[in-house]
């Protein structure tokens, strides 16, 4: 079943998150890719993130696509005008992608060419109502065109640090859901109880909400997040727990998996983001009993 | 009001080197403001160049002059009288004010002593920071009075990107978020609901990307 048949059935979706190499071997991601392949129910790929060149959302695309696997293709309004965004949507299209994530990006100085000049013609709502259009059969500057496209839209959710924060990114998220995304990527959960909060706040929107799910990876990154990223909300018996285990990376898919079950119920569809250890993915899902 | 800093020493070095005779011009405007490149900066770098000439054995006259505003032909028309035998003309003035001398004296080389930065204001003494990018289609009323085209990193329109923390910009703790200032001060001025206001893609030919613009006012046209 389709992504957007299960989104539209109510059913969990499971996604990953798979970015793309700065190169042309692409042997690692296809190796990924097999080795998910029948786990998740589409890969998400990142449009140049954190502003680092690499092959771009579109072709990692194409090349799960080819692989079997469903994408979902991030469009992001930093590194092109509303000319290259809309050519590269009718591109997308033709080329079988059916699923797109508005995201705003990371500002150029995260990336590896900060000499470079961000465009930033659109942003997000500018993004969305463009897509909109384009499945309207008219471009952004009112032409007709030869065949139009159609997707099923999403868009994200920003972190939020305390509940007034919240209650402007749900603010925000009527704005995009009313300029056209039909689901949200909400940011990695920690603490599921926290996040529940936002659910309840966002249950007037009407749209499915597919939380993120990271990877720690290492106690290091989950003690760097604790301290540095209060809107992750990351508990500090979690950083103790990674800390404290004889087996760290296994401590990490355990409490992953975990999350995950306890968001089944909560959420509609988790978004993994394994930060390139893809190959735990099934292991990750074996614990969340998906 | 433009706010400018001076040069590195060794590039307007660079520029003046081969001259013996330069008219330095500053501007009362702006860079006085801003401590670039009005009067008391003229005279601080006359001195400066004046100092590494003799270093070297060498000997500049410098003619010093700060006008009342340098990007106004009426004004830099002064010149007229100072500018005979000089080998070049070193501006302190923003990119407008030596431009404006270089438009008047055709013969006559301009270097620029100041790197021209943005429009801004003074946030407190010796502090200055950006406000207006100049985007010919204000939106203040929309957000507040502040400035997403200009303050915002990613000139967002609708809402935050998501990378502030505690109130500050992604790109640098010492930036505040524009989304942030902008949500609490709807909040603080009760007008919650102008943040639902969707605002549309820009059209930014009235912007620089236009091309370079221009007001015509044929009711003050001589
Ligand atoms: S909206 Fe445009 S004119 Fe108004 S302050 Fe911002 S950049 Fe300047
Ligand atoms: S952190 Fe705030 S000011 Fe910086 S780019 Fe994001 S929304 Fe704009």
């Amino acid at each position: 079943m389709s992504f957007r048949k299960r989104l539209l059935a109510g059913e969990f979706v499971v996604l990953a998150e798979m970015d793309t190499p700065k190169g042309v071997d692409i042997s690692d991601l296809i190796n990924n890719a097999r080795r998910i392949k029948g786990s998740v129910d589409a890969v998400v790929v990142p449009d140049m993130d954190k502003d680092v060149m690499r092959i771009s959302a579109l072709g990692g695309g194409v090349l799960m696509q080819q692989q079997g696997l469903e994408a979902i293709i991030r469009v992001c309004f930093r590194d092109r005008n509303r000319v290259a965004l809309q050519g590269e949507i009718l591109s997308a299209h033709v080329l079988g992608i059916q699923n797109l994530i508005v995201v705003p990006g990371e500002d150029v100085s995260f990336g590896d060419h900060i000499e470079t000049k961000a465009v930033n013609d659109l942003d997000e709502i500018g993004l969305l109502k463009a897509i909109q259009s384009l499945e309207d059969g008219i471009d952004m500057a009112g032409f007709e065109l030869k065949g139009a496209p159609s997707f099923t839209v999403g868009c994200t959710v920003a972190p939020y640090t305390d509940e007034e924060e919240m209650k402007r990114e749900i603010a925000f998220a009527e704005k995009k859901i009313a300029a056209g995304a039909e689901f949200l990527i909400a940011p990695p959960v920690y603490d599921v109880a926290w996040f529940a909060k936002f659910v309840e706040g966002a249950r007037t929107l009407g749209v499915p909400i597919i939380p993120t799910v990271f990877l720690l990876k290492s106690v290091g990154i989950a003690r760097y997040i604790s301290i540095n990223e209060p809107s992750a909300h990351l508990p500090e018996d979690l950083v103790t727990r990674i800390r404290k285990s004889s087996d760290r990376t296994g401590e990490c898919v355990k409490i992953a998996g975990e999350t995950i079950r306890s968001l089944k119920g909560l959420s509609q569809g988790v978004q993994i983001d394994a930060l390139g250890w893809e190959h735990l993915i099934p292991a990750i899902l074996e614990q969340a009993e998906v | 009001m433009i706010t400018a800093e001076r040069k590195p020493m060794e590039e307007i070095m660079g520029y003046v080197e081969p001259c013996q005779r330069i008219l330095l011009v500053g501007c009362n405007e702006c860079v006085t403001v801003c401590a670039a490149g009005g009067r008391k900066e003229v005279g601080l770098l006359s001195s400066a160049l004046q100092m590494a000439f003799m270093k070297s054995g060498k000997v500049l006259q410098v003619k010093e002059l700060t006008l009342e505003r340098q990007c106004d032909p009426e004004y830099v028309e002064e010149l007229v009288r100072e500018i005979d035998g000089v080998d070049a003309v070193l501006s302190m003035a923003c990119g407008c004010g030596v431009q404006e001398i270089a438009r008047r004296f055709r013969d006559k080389p301009v270097f620029p002593a100041v790197n021209t930065s943005f429009m801004g204001a003074s946030e407190r003494q010796g502090v200055w920071a950006e406000r207006c990018q100049g985007c010919g289609n204000c939106v203040l009323g929309l957000t507040g009075g502040i400035c997403p085209i200009a303050r915002c990193s990613k000139r967002l329109l609708n809402g935050p990107c998501g990378g502030s923390t505690g109130g500050k910009c992604e790109i640098s703790p010492d930036v505040d978020c524009a989304w942030h200032l902008i949500w609490e001060r709807m909040k603080a001025l009760g007008m919650e609901k102008s943040y639902e206001q969707v605002m549309p893609a820009r059209d930014w030919r009235t912007s620089r990307d236009g091309g370079p613009r221009k007001i015509v006012r044929e009711d003050l046209a001589l």
